[in-house]
């Protein structure tokens, strides 16, 4: 196994600097930079633990709402004039809402500000997926104050168990394959859902309940049994996050 | 040490109640064992004496409860870590750390204690719990058994006064089930310490219980030693049964006792031949050097094996040693297997749809995996239009294998064994070549397994099908089996008649077997039929 080094708030912390400066210098390049670096992070990084695979799960779900996104920005709205791409089907509106249209002429200009737009979302995404990936969400109960007991509970349930759930999907795909279900579209998504959710649920429950019998939250002070230190390297890469910010 | 006085509990919304008025009194050191039904409220009840029910669960609560002089309704589950360590039916879903080490130091933590006392109980409890060698392991990767153990060890390092544990060897094999229950055993004799505990396994506890209580899931409770409740319950280990159909009722519990009641029995009958079943010649599942690997650690090492049309196959093992995955490469699931299973001379990895479910049938260890409608009506219609048969057909079927489900229930709602039925008629209605079941029997009681056991022989011998089962229950596989694969690592170890295989190990032999040896006979029923033979 290998063993511990960074600080749990470490990789949190620089994510959050480099969201803020994603935010801040606000362009598509720099944001896929951003991404492809922490991705790289990520992949030398990890551990082979459940939260591991959050990173691939952020990742998915950023690119479904960067096309979710384009597809709505390039459809309905204000347009843009320019190169014309191709032209979809107008509807009607009535009178009083000048300006906004559904459909018609899809420009060159106009998709790529949707695109832009969205990059830079789903690239803070993508960021704090990575820290998820990065850190032990147990480790990061353990650092924060005691007076967080609701946010920690809460930390902890949805670290903890929604990566659990990513083996709960494939192992209910598996069955449902099994009896002989067609897995396309979107009814096959709802009977996974189903199950998925119960499980979560009473897993959560377990969970609280556990943490509850065995005192969480009872004293005010938290001692520790095998303290977490804050090295030089965590420093460094607070350091280089903070130097980011202050270069974007 | 713990007081029930007057206690009954209501769940909101719910028609019966779950205890009604139970009085009881647990002395210091005293072992107890709760049994009932499923879905009778053993969980309930267990989680009433910290507190999580109602504080955790809601539901109305009368009566007081009181443990070591702190009455439950003061006192929130978190104020009474100290005294109570409370272990849950699947530990897993409990766990709040990455390593044993952190898992056991949790709870001293929360309640501040120094640190130089964390690190003389950390060390003292993994002694205690032979964890020593895991210490830094990352419990996510630990067997059942390890983590069952993990799980006690940190109720055991706070000192408590009082250890509830819900169904700790449910999910362990044999051997690693006796390994807990000693440990338990020895905490009760040596730290005095009192245990609750609810278990499905009589077999398994029934030897070391100072005294039972019997939950019979309309709120009545009947309290006792072992003997009295053994003398008027339903829900009884084999021994008992034995006993019962010998009319020697008074003899005791433990096999010793029994041997020495039945030596007569044993040594004037004469050792009768084992007569086992002939399976037909058409082969139902063909596997050929099948092996699967999950990164370095292999699972199945080049397995080749041929079952039967009418074989009802048990598959046995350690926790980990390959049960599932066998299973799941039967059903065609593993993707990364190599070599080749073939049923009824389908390759099992290309089935979908139709084919599939006419060919092969599997009941995943969450039977609930398999269903996804908002009620049990919805589900078997949905059954019905599959497989284009009569809509009703698996209702039909469903209400032959656990009679008394209502069409509007949720699947959610059901009990285990209920869960397991509904399962079960969906994946019957197509009538499937080939029946596959992993661990079918956890959570279930001695009733709701007696009725699979009827219901899987009765589908095997009617449409002559061929069953596979893995299971870590001797007395199911004693019932059912008709023969055993045994795998360790990976590798079949021992194949052959369930007499044969169960027998040859005394870690595996049913309860009948064990009092009866070197009688070659492993049910309450082959005991009768011996001795109907011999007065004939």
């Amino acid at each position: 196994m290998k063993k511990y080094s960074q600080h749990p708030l470490t990789w949190w912390l620089w994510s959050f600097a480099i969201a803020i400066s994603v935010a801040r210098v606000n362009t598509p390049l720099f944001a896929i930079i951003a991404v492809g670096v922490v991705g790289l992070i990520v992949f030398s990084q990890r551990e082979d633990a459940p939260w591991g695979k959050s990173f691939n799960w952020t990742l998915k779900v950023a690119l479904w709402i960067l096309a979710i996104r384009t597809i709505i920005g390039v459809s309905i709205g204000v347009p843009i004039p320019g190169t014309t791409l191709f032209t979809l089907p107008r509807i009607p509106l009535p009178d009083w809402m000048p300006g906004i249209r559904i459909g018609g002429a899809v420009t060159l200009e106009r998709l790529s500000s949707a695109l832009s737009e969205g990059v830079t979302i789903c690239a803070i995404i993508v960021i704090f997926g990575a820290a998820a990936s990065l850190t032990s969400p147990h480790r990061l109960l353990r650092v924060l104050p005691i007076a967080m007991y609701e946010f920690g509970v809460a930390v902890v349930i949805a670290t903890s168990v929604l990566p659990q759930l990513v083996t709960s999907v494939a192992r209910i795909r598996q069955a449902q394959r099994l009896r002989g279900q067609n897995l396309r579209g979107f009814a096959s998504y709802r009977r996974v859902a189903i199950p998925l959710l119960e499980e979560s649920l009473a897993r959560s429950l377990d969970l609280a309940a556990a943490m509850d019998s065995r005192g969480y939250g009872v004293k005010r002070t938290r001692t520790k049994y095998r303290p977490i230190s804050w090295r030089m390297s965590d420093t460094a890469i607070v350091l280089s996050g903070i130097l980011i910010v202050g270069l974007s | 040490m713990i007081k029930f006085s007057n206690v009954s509990l209501v769940y909101p919304h719910a028609i019966t109640t779950v205890i009604e008025n139970l009085t009881l009194e647990i002395a210091e050191g005293e072992l107890v064992l709760v049994i009932g039904p499923t879905g009778s409220g053993k969980s309930s009840l267990l989680r009433l004496v910290n507190g999580l029910v109602p504080h955790h669960t809601g539901g109305i609560l009368a009566g007081e409860i009181t443990v070591d002089g702190l009455s439950t309704r003061e006192v929130k589950p978190g104020g009474l870590a100290h005294l109570i360590g409370i272990v849950g039916q699947n530990p897993i879903n409990g766990f709040v750390a990455d390593t044993v080490e952190e898992e056991l130091a949790f709870a001293m933590e929360a309640l501040n204690l120094p640190q130089e006392v964390m690190r003389k109980r950390v060390e003292e409890a993994l002694d205690l719990m032979s964890l020593a060698a895991l210490r830094s392991r990352n419990i996510a990767t630990l067997s059942g058994g390890e983590q069952q153990r993990v799980a006690i060890a940190s109720a055991l390092v706070m000192h408590p006064k009082v250890l509830v544990l819900d169904e700790p060897t449910s999910a362990l094999d044999p051997i690693a089930a006796e390994e807990v229950l000693s440990i338990i055993h020895r905490l009760v004799h040596d730290l005095s310490l009192t245990v609750i505990i609810a278990e499905h396994k009589l077999e398994r506890v029934i030897g070391f219980v100072d005294r039972i209580v019997l939950i019979n899931g309309d709120g009545s409770t009947v309290i006792g030693s072992a003997e009295e409740i053994m003398a008027i319950s339903t829900i009884a280990p084999p021994i008992v049964h034995l006993a019962r159909a010998l009319g020697l009722s008074d003899a005791g519990l433990s096999v010793r006792d029994m041997r020495r009641a039945t030596a007569e029995l044993r040594e004037s009958t004469p050792i009768t031949d084992v007569t086992s079943v002939v399976p037909s010649s058409t082969p139902a599942i063909e596997i050929k050097k099948l092996s699967l690997a999950y990164g370095s650690k292999v699972a199945l090492n080049s397995l080749t094996t041929t079952i039967f049309d009418n074989e009802i196959v048990a598959v046995m093992g350690r926790n980990g040693a390959g049960k599932s995955s066998l299973l799941r490469s039967i059903a065609g699931i593993n993707d990364l297997q190599t070599g080749t299973v073939h049923i009824h001379g389908l390759v099992s990895k290309d089935l979908h749809s139709k084919v599939r479910r006419e060919t092969v049938g599997y009941i995943p260890q969450e039977p609930s995996d398999l269903l996804y409608a908002q009620s049990v009506e919805k589900e078997c219609e949905q059954a019905d239009k599959d497989n284009q048969i009569d809509s009703g057909t698996t209702f039909g079927l469903l209400a032959q294998l656990v009679p008394g489900v209502s069409l509007h229930t949720h699947p959610r709602d059901l009990s285990e064994g209920q869960r397991l039925g509904l399962a079960l008629s969906v994946v019957l209605s197509a009538n499937p070549k080939v029946l596959i079941l992993d661990e079918p029997t956890r959570g279930l009681d001695y009733e709701a397994k007696r009725s699979l056991t009827r219901i899987l022989l009765e589908f095997a011998k009617t449409f002559n099908r061929a069953v596979v089962l893995a299971t870590h229950d001797v007395e199911l596989v004693a019932e059912l089996a008709t023969r055993v694969i045994f795998i360790a690592d990976g590798d079949i170890v021992a194949d052959g008649p369930t007499i044969d295989v169960l027998l040859s190990s005394p870690a595996f032999a049913p309860q009948v077997a064990k009092v009866m040896a070197p009688q070659p006979w492993l049910r309450v029923g082959d005991v009768i039929a011996a001795i109907e033979k011999k007065i004939l």
